[in-house]
């Protein structure tokens, strides 16, 4: 069942675990490209429908600019 | 002593002249004796192989001099090597200066000797850093040659430089080519093995260097041998430099041009990696160290591609140029140039000083690689896009490292303000609870166990992307606080896990889609920068409750539904009590009974997705139908219509609407029924058929229900307390039961952690003594970062299901 897993940061399959020190990347490269995007902020988790935030969020919802939960 | 007489008279040197030749000789080849590592390096394996090289580089020259087209190496038993060629043959006869010396002699056993050094007869030549093949000589026991020439075979012999006999003809032939046969002198050399493997891939990449040169190795020790020949040159090193890659231009680019006698050959290629793997030769000679050819090859790549591309604007995104670093990322590539008089440089004389070739190859590639670029649009683009990916990796990559720098995460100076860090410095006992949003933090900070449980309170923030779509992300300031509150830095050089300051790294998150965003934000950073802290087992995740429960003014805190509803099934079981005429059920077996039911409701909910659950209950509990009844047409109707009674009796409303048909089901040879309902006004097919009837749900609902029998048939009369029900099934006795658990009792549903107290929270969740973990392992073949793409990705099913999900791949511990 195990299938090879795929670097994160190119899509390639990488080595497991055992035998790549980079797990679960395939380089040094690729790593630190990753670690680049979560402190550019790039990466989010979608999928929040308005309604279930509305609890945290101000009702103009639709037009304030970002943040919230403040 | 005998004298080889040769077969036809020849002008044979005078005995005396021959023997003070000989001392001059000696002269020279005793320096070589002397000081062997100044001539081939060392007397290890490097100059051991090095005397190898030496000879094959000799008919390797005939090859350049196109004279020869095989060469053949083999290892014999006593660790001796011959090589074999089919070139000109080494001239045999009096040497033109030399008085009263035979050619053969001047040229194996004089320094600096040879044709590549007096005459034209090379036009360039490899010819190792020029100590030639009487250095070979020189250092060997024995040295024997076999010279086919002019249709005789000559043959001399040498030990340690010193010919032992005049050179003679001791045969006829058609065929040319020189052999010679040399066993290393073992007084001299510490290593006396010639490697197979070594010597392989040295032949390899001349038969590389020489298109269509067809060298062979045979090693009479172990009968491994090789055949190297290759038309495509370079072309085919370079591919196979590739061979296990995916190559971004199909075909390598190859370019070549003769100038001022200077002959120069590069073959490119990129490939989907990121290894830069370039190779430079300077007549043969592998020049590790790069130099002139190696200078212009690289600026010309560099300038080529940037104005390419500039032009063509695909980086316009770009927020800085591509470097040359850049360029050769993924690039496999081979420049050979040839070259009258290479002059060599550097620590191991292997690189190329000739400052002319610098020019010589830029010029070649700065013209070729712009025409190729234009006339392969499709492979120019992919090959720049693959430059563009490289540069932004690069700025990527150096943002984060000026990121983790300015705010000093790996000064280890200061710890972040946010952090309510522990009294113990011990790790092993230590324990970091991240815990989400400002109020919950607080709770945490006050509940907490200050001796060795530090909080982190971290939010992420919300991004509100489009109207009704809302992304959560870690801000890179709380990033940074996290990785300085942990300790162990990050980043290449940085990184260290064994610094980890808590051993239990603890995710205290709320219970709701806020939190699951959160939590899985956190599981993907660990997962993928800090791999090593789940793989010592040092992540949890807590596990707050999700009900408190009041009864007789005492608190109870359940963790979630299975909880409360064991928690329910106790009260029932204390309450409750059936009588039957079967049975007089109360207590635990009771309990388990409702337990029963309760799974059965379960099992009818989720049919209930696809089917009418009502109809599913009265197949289950009123009929005795299997995948075999389909087949018999008179058993099946007399038990469907056992069906309507009980239908009647519960659920009169599904009658009204009720429809049944009985179709074909070809594929089992069977037949199915599809009944008719309406649910909540919404008319639903329910397909009865031999997959239904065959699965493992059906069978287990059918072992509930005769589970139920104990009860003996319906209805029941219920005791709960002081007052008393009748039950018309089983579900119905759970329904009462359960219903009058829940008198007295005050449920409250916790949404969030900020609704507990710090006391609470403490008792809940973050007492060792208490609390519940789960410990988060990452299963190397469940290819865990696509499930964590999926949450990343666009797809928004696929993730809600996944975090509903969540403990697959979380495993419960107490600790």
């Amino acid at each position: 069942m195990s299938k090879p897993a795929h670097c994160p940061s190119c899509r390639k399959p990488v080595l497991p675990r055992a035998k790549n020190p980079l797990f679960p990347f395939c380089s040094a490269r690729c790593r630190a490209v990753d670690l680049g995007k979560w402190l550019g902020e790039e990466y989010r988790v979608g999928g929040g429908s308005a309604d279930e935030q509305e609890d945290e969020l101000p009702s103009a919802a639709g037009e304030s600019d970002s943040e919230s939960g403040a | 002593m005998e004298k080889t007489v040769a077969p036809e008279p020849k002008p044979t040197p005078n005995p005396a002249e021959y023997g003070a030749a000989s001392i001059t000789v000696l002269e020279g080849l005793e320096a070589v004796r002397k000081r062997p590592g100044m001539y081939i390096g060392d007397t290890s394996t490097y100059g051991l192989h090095h005397l190898a090289y030496e000879v094959v580089d000799n008919s390797v020259d005939e090859a350049l001099a196109g004279v020869c087209t095989e060469i053949e190496v083999v290892i014999h038993v006593d660790n001796s090597l011959s090589v074999k060629d089919n070139g000109r043959g080494i001239p045999v006869g009096p040497h033109p200066t030399v008085k009263g010396m035979d050619t053969v002699d001047v040229v194996m056993t004089k320094l600096h000797s040879g044709g590549k050094f007096e005459n034209s007869a090379y036009k360039v030549s490899g010819g190792l850093h020029g100590v030639g093949v009487s250095c070979v000589n020189a250092l060997s026991e024995w040295l024997h040659l076999e010279i086919q020439r002019e249709g005789k075979v000559f043959q001399q012999k040498y030990a340690r430089g010193v010919p032992t006999q005049q050179v003679a003809e001791i045969g006829t032939t058609d065929k040319r080519g020189t052999k010679v046969s040399f066993k290393p002198d073992t007084t001299i050399f510490e290593v006396t093995e010639f490697n197979f493997e070594t010597l392989s891939q040295r032949l390899r990449e001349l038969a590389f260097l020489n298109a269509g040169l067809k060298i062979t190795i045979a090693d009479e020790r172990t009968s491994k041998n090789h055949e190297f020949q290759f038309e495509g040159g370079i072309v085919s090193f370079v591919e196979y430099l590739n061979r296990s890659k995916v190559a971004l231009n199909e075909k390598p680019i190859f370019f070549r041009a003769e100038k001022e006698s200077v002959s120069l050959e590069i073959a490119l290629q990129w490939n989907d990696g990121y290894d830069e793997r370039i190779f430079t030769f300077a007549n043969n000679i592998n020049t590790h160290e790069g130099g002139s050819h190696l200078v212009g090859f690289k600026s010309a790549l560099t300038r080529t591609i940037n104005s390419y591309a500039e032009k063509s604007g695909l980086w316009k995104d770009l927020k800085e140029a591509p470097t040359g670093e850049d360029a050769r990322e993924g690039l496999a590539a081979v420049v050979s140039v040839k070259l009258p008089s290479p002059q060599f440089e550097g620590q191991t004389k292997t690189k190329l000083g000739n400052s002319e070739m610098k020019g010589l190859v830029e010029q070649m590639v700065n013209e070729q690689l712009a025409i190729y670029l234009e006339e392969n649009p499709n492979a120019a683009k992919k090959v720049v896009a693959k430059i563009g990916d490289a540069t932004r990796a690069r700025i990527a990559a150096r943002k984060a490292r000026e990121t983790v720098r300015r705010k000093g995460v790996l000064d280890g100076a200061s710890l972040p303000g946010k952090l309510a860090d522990c009294q113990s410095k011990d790790p092993s006992e230590s324990e970091l609870y991240i815990v989400e949003g400002d109020s919950a933090g607080g709770s945490a900070k006050q509940g907490r166990d200050r001796r060795n449980q530090a909080i982190l309170p971290l939010r992420g923030k919300i991004l509100n992307v489009e109207k009704a779509r809302f992304e959560k992300m870690l801000t890179s300031a709380e990033i940074v606080t996290l990785i300085t509150a942990l300790g162990t830095g990050i980043g290449r050089e940085e990184y260290k896990p064994e610094e980890c300051r808590y051993h239990r790294i603890i995710l205290m998150t709320d219970a709701d889609v806020d939190g699951s965003h959160i939590r899985t934000l956190l599981l993907t950073f660990f997962y993928r920068q800090m791999p090593e802290l789940i793989a010592n087992g040092y992540l949890f995740i807590a596990q707050p409750p999700l009900y408190k429960v009041t009864r007789n003014k005492k608190d109870t805190y359940l963790k979630d539904d299975d909880a409360k509803n064991e928690y329910l099934l106790r009260i029932a079981g204390e309450r409750t009590r059936v009588v039957t005429q079967a049975a007089d059920l109360t207590g635990e077996p009771l309990q388990e009974l409702l337990k029963k039911v309760i799974t059965y409701k379960q099992r009818l909910d989720k049919l209930g997705s696809r089917r009418d659950p009502r109809i599913i209950d009265a197949l289950v509990q009123a009929t005795d139908i299997d995948a075999a009844t389909l087949l018999d047409l008179e058993k099946l109707s007399d038990e469907v219509e056992k069906m309507h009674p009980y239908l009647e009796a519960r659920t009169p409303e599904v009658l009204a609407q009720l429809g049944m048909v009985r179709k074909a089901d070809p594929e089992h040879q069977s037949k199915k029924l599809v009944f008719r309902s309406e649910v909540n006004g919404t008319p639903k097919e329910t397909v009865i058929d031999h997959a239904f009837l065959s699965s493992p749900e059906y069978r287990e609902m059918l072992a509930l229900r005769d589970a139920f029998h104990a009860l003996g048939p319906a209805p029941y009369a219920v005791k709960l307390g002081e007052e008393e029900a009748s039950a018309r099934s089983a579900q119905e006795v759970l329904d009462a039961a359960l219903n009058d658990a829940q008198k007295g009792l005050n449920i409250q549903r916790y949404k969030g952690l900020g609704e507990m107290n710090p006391e609470q929270l403490w008792e809940t969740t973050m007492d060792p003594a208490r609390r519940t973990l789960l410990q988060v392992k990452v299963d190397d073949g469940v290819a865990s970062d696509e499930i964590f793409s999926l949450l990343m990705g666009e797809a928004v099913e696929p993730r809600r299901d996944f975090i509903e999900k969540n403990a697959l791949y979380v495993q419960n511990l107490d600790v």
